[in-house]
């Protein structure tokens, strides 16, 4: 696909050549009729609804608890530790589910836009 | 008649178009495992045929300067190679297939849903639990074949010992829990948007049904309006929120090491 192969080649197609010739004019052409679209373009990427975070978010959470109660639950059916299983790894869901959550928001943040006026001296927590 | 058509649940079920039929069981009513051919099988072949229509249609011509179709094409392409290639790393992209294939599927399912008296594929949890434990499978998998008992470091994060035993449980925990987040989301914002959908729209029959309420109709009808198209953005958004955490969970496969 590159320039250099096409040039060569002796069946290339004369009316594509033809078409590129004044491609680059054409486009800045029609970015200066629309600068409002070029400006609005790129930050975009990365955004998320309401809706979708909360679900994201909220079955993070719900999710470790639920398999942190199941895995108990398995435990005290094959062992006789009933019914410390299914409490220890409840509160173990707990734990996961916040851990979790802690990570998935870190995700979104650093996905996200830093905000303007942010100083940049980096917090001392942060590495 | 117009119990049926208020009824938001009506839309989600799952009928059989034919039987190949009954294997095993006793002949008994309800012994047994039928195989028949159903509504959402019938919409999951129509959606494979969409996709492969789209991508052969587009990638055939092989224009050197694209047209519309092959544009279209070609950017979903980039737009998924980019993403594996940032998120999962460079070693990532032998599994392009992978979330390509999930990504198209469940765009086209969400997109298809959309449409009136279609029936929505991804509204079912079997549908999503199989897609996200594939990807669950694939990770542990690989992760053991690339790295060995390597891959167990991805639940020993770099912690004091003093609390390695009670981080540890937490983070298999955490592991285990992907899957059933992983495809939780993408079922309960499709069954939950079209739950909603479905509601605002039978207020609009019930008031008009109700004679003298009837311009109140107008209220839920412009909130179904307006919720149409937000189920759209979700239905896309939530096809490339799959796609990223498969990448992210295939990172963790390649890279087990925080």
């Amino acid at each position: 696909m590159s320039e250099p192969r096409n040039e060569n080649r002796p069946d290339f197609d004369a009316a594509a050549k033809r078409a590129t010739a004044d491609l680059e004019a054409r486009i800045a052409r029609a970015r200066q009729q629309s600068p409002a679209s070029a400006a609005a373009e790129p930050p975009r990427q990365g955004s998320m609804s309401g809706l979708s975070l909360g679900w994201r978010l909220g079955s993070e959470f719900f999710a470790a608890i639920i398999v942190g109660a199941g895995l108990g639950y398995l435990l005290d059916m094959f062992l006789p530790t009933r019914p410390w299983g299914l409490i220890v790894l409840l509160l173990l869901g707990f734990a996961a589910g916040v851990l979790n959550i802690v990570r998935a928001s870190k995700e979104l943040n650093a996905a996200a836009a830093v905000p303007p006026g942010t100083p940049a001296v980096l917090d001392k927590d942060d590495d | 008649m117009a119990e049926p058509a208020i009824e938001p649940i009506h839309q989600f079920r799952i009928y059989n178009l034919f039987d190949f039929g009954t294997f095993g069981g006793n002949g008994a009513e309800g012994s047994g495992t039928t195989i028949a051919f159903t509504n959402s099988a019938l919409f999951m072949v129509l959606i494979l045929g969409v996709i492969a229509a789209f991508l052969v249609l587009g990638s055939s011509r092989r224009a050197i300067i694209p047209g519309r179709l092959q544009l279209m094409v070609e950017m979903t392409y980039e737009f998924i190679a980019n993403m594996v290639r940032n998120t999962a790393g460079t070693e990532g992209m032998k599994f392009l297939p992978l979330v390509f294939s999930l990504f198209m599927f469940i765009l086209v399912a969400n997109l298809f849903g959309m449409f009136p008296y279609f029936f929505t594929v991804t509204s079912h949890l079997i549908i999503t639990a199989a897609m996200a434990l594939t990807v669950f499978f694939t990770v542990v998998i690989y992760g053991f074949y690339k790295n060995g008992l390597k891959f167990l470091k991805l639940f020993v994060p770099p912690v004091p010992w003093y609390i390695i035993w009670l981080i540890v449980p937490i983070e298999i925990i955490s592991f285990l829990t992907r899957p059933l987040s992983h495809s939780l989301r993408l079922f309960g914002n499709i069954l939950g948007g079209h739950i909603v959908l479905k509601v605002f729209a039978g207020m609009v029959v019930a008031l008009i049904a109700a004679g003298a309420w009837a311009p109140l109709g107008v209220l839920p009808f412009a909130m179904t309006v307006a919720l149409t198209p937000l189920e759209l953005l979700v239905g896309v958004l939530q096809a490339f929120v799959f796609a990223v955490l498969t990448c992210v969970y295939l990172h963790d496969a390649i890279h087990p090491g925080h």
